[in-house]
């Protein structure tokens, strides 16, 4: 291991006086919650072959390629994408290409956020957290802006919505279970604090999403409101990304003590072990794939929902933001069980508030440069949801105590809302009548 | 006492209610409706020569007259009376809800007496499950006579009442009564409780919300049903995780404070009724229940239309009054003496119990019978609940209390009674009324 860090320092020339004076530093600062999360799928190297080969940098390559191709849990999954792009030259079922894209992003997504963690080893703890907070999502963000380019803006209303939701009921509500069963007879305590700013934000977003819809339902029947709609939507993006920011510095400058994951006892100082530019390589490379993978998912989603006779919305809500998800998903289940309740809840608030805040406002003004119509009117049901389920999690957690009570509730609240998304078969269309829809008493409409 | 206990001692064989655990099988329902309990005065019967026919008047004299509310016990024949003879049926009505005013503290009582011979545990089950027996037996019997919306009214009552009513007369009576001194309860078990509400709380508002985003009252009837019926399965896990919570693995967030020693009258108990005769009480008492739910359920639109008052307020308000008063009653006492613990563990038990598991299961009773009921409550009913779900999960979440609280929840309870007081929506048999497009 030593030999490949070596070259990878006088690969890199100048950063190797950084390296060995500030390391604490680097790494008291750079191992957010997510780094510490995907971490735990992480294997390490074993050398032994590679160091047989003869040529200096064919062994470079080779050790690069182990640390990075095999260097995870998830690395059996990889077939998949050359089997992906396979299915779609040789024309295959379409559902084959959808479930094999699924099934290959599992491992990238993972990977992304390894690259993501060995740049940040060099760049500095700062820029390593603004790099984390961006890419840590790359995949429902590459997602989401793929479907924006072919206009399935259902598709990407609902991915993202349900990546949220995903992230508040099911990464948090099995991590509190699995945490709750784990430790019956210990307090489960955290630090309130992070989880109050981030139902905060939450709640801000909440509200963002919630105006252009009742303003929908508020105007007289027979206005067009589609254009203001659009343009609170576009006003709202701001606001929330103006917000995203003053979040990035609460929480990476001001107040970074809040947020500081724990330092844990047994493991030993980490170095970087690929070089600054072999790591952005690998990275801008995994991204071209993750977009390929992407593109297929988003193309095929159709012809999936048909063939497996599933609705759409199930499959944008529950099924994507499971497999992107995964890798964050099995760690913060793995830190609870450790009663690191913490780092558990940072990656699962954190993922939600970055998907809330910016991923959302950042895909409408995407869509406002590009011409698109896409709002922040995700409709009654979606919405109604999001509320429910901001309000469940902030009252879950206000109180920094915890037991598998919680876990049990956060689950079924998901598990009611996947079977409510089950049973929507509204076709794409049919969307549009949504706009003629008035809300009426209920002692009105007697039959 | 002593030398009566003997003979019911000898003829259930072994008494598995030591003093330990019949301590610890004292549930806040079981203690708030004890307060109502007199102790018999036995020595007119000691008189009695024969000593069956002495145990005998013994029993029903503990069982009969052993409460404060026994002064109702006449309607229940009248009802009878008037059910055979054919008097006017808003009377059948008024007299059959005072009739199961004491016959549900009865049926507290039996179930508290057999918990102390089958051990805390079975005893807990027991009283989660018969605590709200009344409830459950009106809405059954509405479900068979296919009265949808007085099942869906009653038991949405019944939640609200617990919530509001019997809460906030609790909180407003400890508070005044406790000016001077700071009154504080366990959140942890507030928290429980509202986190299961809040579920219930989005399980019910899914199926509503669904209509109305659907495209049309035919196109989504279907979904609902189904998406009402896996929300009662999900609603059950949640309630049993609960029952397995609340008595096996953190009992002690919900034990009821021990008495402290300053206490005026309630020493050690001892079941006063053995084992058997309090089983064949308890059936018989439930045959009555069912008799005079029965009777309700049938004469309710007739008392409807003589008295005035629509359905809605009649089962949404008026029923659960009744099947409650006990349970109130106790609440209010125990709230006087300081030991909110016990009123909030009663209040919202019984709304975590009707809401989790009274309403699932007549769900999943509905299915079996081929019945189309579902979860959707409609948006006057749903947007209450709502309101009062997150208002007592607000108000409870700091731990403390104080009368201003209470008469909040009062004020609340009133107001949302005013709106079905004047909302009369007619009784659509098994049809829903569609909101919305």
């Amino acid at each position: 291991m030593e030999s490949a860090g070596e070259y990878s320092r006088m690969e890199n020339g100048g950063d190797s006086k950084k390296s060995a004076t500030g390391k604490e530093s680097w790494n008291n600062g750079i191992r957010t919650a997510q780094n510490m999360s995907t971490s735990l799928l992480r294997k390490k190297s074993d050398p032994l072959l590679v160091s047989k080969v003869r040529f200096q940098m064919l062994r470079q390559l080779l050790a690069n390629l182990q640390e990075v191709i095999l260097g995870t849990k998830l690395a059996v999954l990889f077939p998949a994408i050359p089997l992906a792009i396979a299915a779609d030259f040789y024309e295959f079922g379409r559902h084959w290409i959808f479930a094999l894209s699924l099934l290959g992003l599992m491992p990238l997504a993972e990977r992304v956020s390894f690259l993501t963690e060995q740049i940040a080893y060099y760049t500095g703890p700062t820029v390593g957290g603004l790099l984390n907070a961006t890419c840590g999502n790359a995949t429902e963000l590459i997602i989401a802006l793929f479907a924006l380019y072919q206009s399935k803006i259902h598709v990407l209303k609902y991915s993202l919505l349900g990546s949220i939701l995903s992230n508040l009921l099911l990464v948090l509500g099995s991590s509190l279970l699995c945490g709750g069963l784990a430790n019956l007879k210990k307090e489960q305590r955290y630090d309130r604090k992070q989880a109050d700013v981030n139902s905060l934000l939450l709640l801000l977003g909440l509200l963002c999403h919630m105006l252009p819809l009742m303003f929908r339902y508020a105007a007289t029947p027979g206005v067009l409101v589609a254009e203001s709609t659009l343009q609170l939507s576009r006003a709202s993006s701001l606001v929330m990304l103006v917000a995203y920011i003053g979040y990035i510095i609460f929480q990476l400058k001001t107040h970074r003590q809040i947020f500081d994951a724990q330092e844990d006892e047994g493991e030993e100082e980490e170095k970087a072990v690929m070089g600054f530019w072999s790591g952005f390589s690998w990275l801008v490379g995994m991204t071209l794939v993750i977009a390929l993978l992407s593109e297929y998912v988003v193309g095929t989603i159709e012809a999936a929902s048909e063939s497996w006779g599933i609705s759409i919305s199930f499959i944008s809500i529950i099924l994507i933001p499971i497999v992107g998800n995964a890798a964050e998903h099995a760690g913060a289940i793995i830190f609870a069980f450790k009663n690191k309740l913490d780092i558990s809840l940072g990656v699962a608030l954190g993922s939600a508030t970055q998907i809330s805040m910016f991923a959302v406002p950042l895909c409408v003004v995407v869509g406002w440069i590009m011409s698109v119509q896409m709002d922040l009117d995700f409709n009654l049901l979606e919405t109604a949801c999001l509320a429910l389920t901001i309000l469940v999690v902030a009252f879950t957690l206000q109180d920094g105590t915890s037991h598998y009570m919680k876990g049990i509730v956060l689950c079924l609240c998901y598990a009611a809302i996947a079977a409510c998304f089950f049973v929507h078969k509204i076709p794409a269309p049919l969307e549009q009548i949504n706009l003629n829809v008035r809300l009426k008493p209920s002692f009105e409409s007697s039959v | 006492m002593a030398s009566l206990q003997e003979p019911w001692l000898l003829e259930t064989g072994n008494l598995k209610g030591c003093s330990k655990e019949i301590r610890h099988g004292r549930t806040a329902h079981n203690m708030s409706s004890s307060s109502l309990r007199k102790k018999s005065d036995l020595t007119l019967v000691s008189k009695v020569r024969f000593v069956l026919l002495r145990q005998f008047l013994t029993n029903l004299q503990e069982v009969i007259l052993g409460t404060k509310l026994s002064v109702l016990f006449p309607a229940i024949p009248l009802a009878i009376v008037a059910e055979c003879y054919g008097f006017g049926r808003p009377w059948i009505f008024a007299l059959s809800l005072l009739g199961l005013t004491p016959l549900a503290e009865r049926v507290s009582f039996l179930t508290e007496q057999i918990a102390y011979y089958t051990g805390p545990t079975v005893g807990g089950l027991l009283n989660a499950t018969c605590g709200n027996a009344t409830e459950l037996i009106i809405a059954i019997f509405a479900l068979s006579q296919h009265k949808i919306d007085v099942v869906k009214y009653s038991l949405l009552g019944s939640v609200l009442s617990n919530l509001l009513l019997v809460l906030g007369t609790s909180l407003f009576c400890g508070g005044i009564a406790n000016l001077r001194r700071e009154q504080k309860y366990d959140r942890r078990q507030a928290d429980v409780n509202s986190l299961l509400l809040l579920l219930a709380l989005l399980c019910h508002s899914l199926p509503l919300l669904f209509r109305m985003s659907g495209a049309s009252a035919a196109l989504t009837a279907d979904p609902t049903l189904q998406l009402s019926r896996a929300s009662s399965i999900v609603m059950l896990i949640a309630y049993i995780s609960y029952l397995v919570f609340q008595l096996f693995t953190h009992r002690q967030l919900f034990e009821a404070q021990e008495q402290s020693e300053d206490d005026e009258g309630i020493s050690e108990e001892e079941p006063v009724i053995g084992f058997w005769s309090g089983f064949i009480w308890l059936v018989g008492m439930t045959a009555v229940i069912s008799l005079l739910s029965e009777y309700v359920v049938e004469t309710i639109e007739d008392a409807s239309d003589s008295w005035g008052i629509s359905v809605s307020f009649i089962s949404i308000i008026l029923l659960p009054i009744v099947g409650n008063a006990a349970e109130h009653a106790g609440a209010v006492i125990f709230a006087f003496k300081n030991k909110l613990d016990i009123s909030l563990g009663v209040a919202l038990g019984s709304a975590t119990q009707i809401a989790m598991f009274v309403v699932p299961l007549c769900i999943v009773v509905a299915w079996i019978m081929g019945i189309k009921m579902d979860l959707n409550f409609n948006l006057l009913e749903t947007g209450s609940l709502a309101l009062s779900i997150i208002a007592v999960a607000f108000t409870l979440q700091d731990g403390t209390s104080h009368y201003l609280k209470g008469l909040v929840l009062l004020l609340l309870y009133i107001v949302i009674g005013a709106c079905f007081f004047v909302s009369k929506t007619p009784l659509s048999n098994g049809i829903d009324t569609v909101v919305g497009a």
